[in-house]
């Protein structure tokens, strides 16, 4: 289970997160909405770890991240994908996937290759496992970047906006390939601005204004007039996102 | 034969100083990369105190003349720590540590270089730093400061020519007794200037294939 417990976070004077809870367990693809700047990013960077909490507390299958020592088994459980990719440019796709497995799960080279040629060839890249970055193309860059995390077997999948970056052709590519991946039972936080996406693959959804959590709710409440709809600072984000 | 003219000997003395000259350089050279390198390291694990300690040292080395830190630590070693030293671990300090103060610069700018977005990458995906600085920046950051490095060490090659000031008998110091005994200043400098240019073309030449073979992968230039 994935738990956000009242967790704040400010960036010099500025409050980003403001008493934030959410509870995700396994098997779930939550959505998490909201406008720039309401905290999204900053929520899945405090869940793995890359930002400090200023108050409340998370745990990752009951690993605290803010516990240096279980920091570590935290971050096995977890695996991120970034809106920039994020890949390292100096090796190869396969390269890149295989790093941590090899690393920091100290599976043998064979083996870790044979895994992400595979992951590779699911997601329709098995002939650039040698490419390096500069030469794949957005969407493939972020598929890769996507192996990248599954290649670490984790039982949460973290996406941070992963295609803000991408033209609609590329996005649709990618977002194929989360549909069978929520398909296939991959708990997922997915933070987007796809919202009819979000809408077809999520169980819940949860919708961030200023770092407060508004909502919390199962999708189709969600999207109901009486439910998530209900709500004027939804209703209008909704209606401005679809218009665009 | 006059004392004043040339001999055949004078060359073998020219080729002794320019081995003189060369050991120098390549020792202190590697014992500066070392020691720069290892300084980045410590800055880039944010050791505390040390770190601030490191940067101070390097700053002092930096901002001033080689020939002044040379005759400190050959006059000042013996005067305050009661060390002597000879004139060649005079040079060896000195250089080298001089050399380490450079490679320290341009190591921290290297691994600044290295966007941070791939660091935090690998952190998440449980990479210690040690792993991350190791798969993740040491290639990088080694393509990224080979340039900085050569055209240092080009240099650190013509300041090793202070050396002589102190009484080791470098290739500077040849020419300065070949001079004194010939009386032929504008043929013994061009040599010893010749001899000092080869030597850093060479180096340079060395560098450059270094160089091209690690941005061998133009796939990733782009950095």
């Amino acid at each position: 289970m994935l738990n956000v417990e009242n967790v704040k976070k400010a960036f010099g004077g500025v409050t980003v997160l403001d008493g934030v809870n959410l509870v995700v367990t396994p098997g779930e693809v939550v959505s998490i909405l909201g406008s720039s700047g309401s905290g999204k990013s900053t929520l899945i960077r405090c869940i793995n770890g890359l930002e400090k909490l200023d108050g409340g507390r998370i745990t990752v299958d009951d690993f605290d991240v803010s516990k240096p020592k279980e920091l570590a088994e935290a971050r096995k459980r977890s695996g991120t994908v970034f809106q920039l990719f994020n890949l390292y440019p100096h090796m190869t796709a396969l390269q890149n996937i295989t790093l941590a497995p090899i690393e920091v799960l100290k599976k043998p080279k064979a083996e870790a290759e044979k895994k992400a040629r595979d992951l590779l060839a699911s997601v329709g890249l098995s002939d650039r496992a040698d490419a390096y970055p500069a030469q794949l193309s957005g969407g493939q860059r972020q598929r890769v970047g996507i192996c990248r995390a599954l290649a670490m077997e984790p039982r949460y999948l973290l996406l941070d906006e992963v295609t803000s970056a991408l033209d609609p052709e590329m996005t649709a590519d990618v977002l194929a390939i989360l549909a069978k991946l929520a398909g296939e039972g991959t708990t997922m936080v997915f933070v987007t601005h796809e919202i009819e996406f979000a809408r077809q693959i999520s169980d819940r959804i949860v919708f961030l204004d200023k770092g407060v959590l508004l909502v919390d709710l199962p999708t189709e409440e969600f999207f109901s007039a009486n439910g998530g709809m209900a709500q004027p600072r939804i209703a209008q984000f909704l209606s401005k996102m679809r218009k665009d | 034969m006059r004392y004043t003219q040339f001999t055949p000997y004078d060359i073998v003395l020219l080729a002794q100083g320019l081995g003189v000259t060369i050991a120098l350089f390549l020792g202190t050279s590697l014992i500066g990369l070392l020691i720069g390198t290892l300084w980045g390291v410590v800055r880039f694990y944010r050791v505390p105190v040390l770190t601030e300690v490191m940067t101070f040292i390097a700053e002092l080395l930096k901002n001033s003349p080689v020939l002044v830190q040379l005759f400190l630590v050959f006059f000042g070693f013996p005067a305050f720590f009661r060390i002597n030293v000879t004139p060649t671990e005079a040079a060896v300090i000195t250089l080298s540590a001089n050399t380490a103060a450079f490679v320290y610069v341009i190591a921290v700018a290297a691994i600044q270089s290295i966007g941070r977005e791939q660091i935090e990458a690998a952190r998440v995906f449980g990479l210690t730093r040690w792993q991350v600085l190791r798969h993740v920046i040491a290639t990088q950051a080694t393509a990224f400061a080979i340039g900085p490095l050569i055209a240092l060490l080009v240099n650190q090659l013509q300041v090793t020519s202070l050396i002589s000031v102190i009484g080791v008998v470098d290739l500077t110091k040849i020419g300065n007794i070949l001079n004194l005994r010939t009386l032929q200043p504008f043929i013994v400098w061009t040599v010893v200037g010749a001899l000092y240019y080869l030597a850093a073309k060479l180096l340079a030449f060395f560098g450059t294939r270094l160089e091209n073979r690690l941005r061998a992968h133009t796939a990733w230039r782009g950095l």
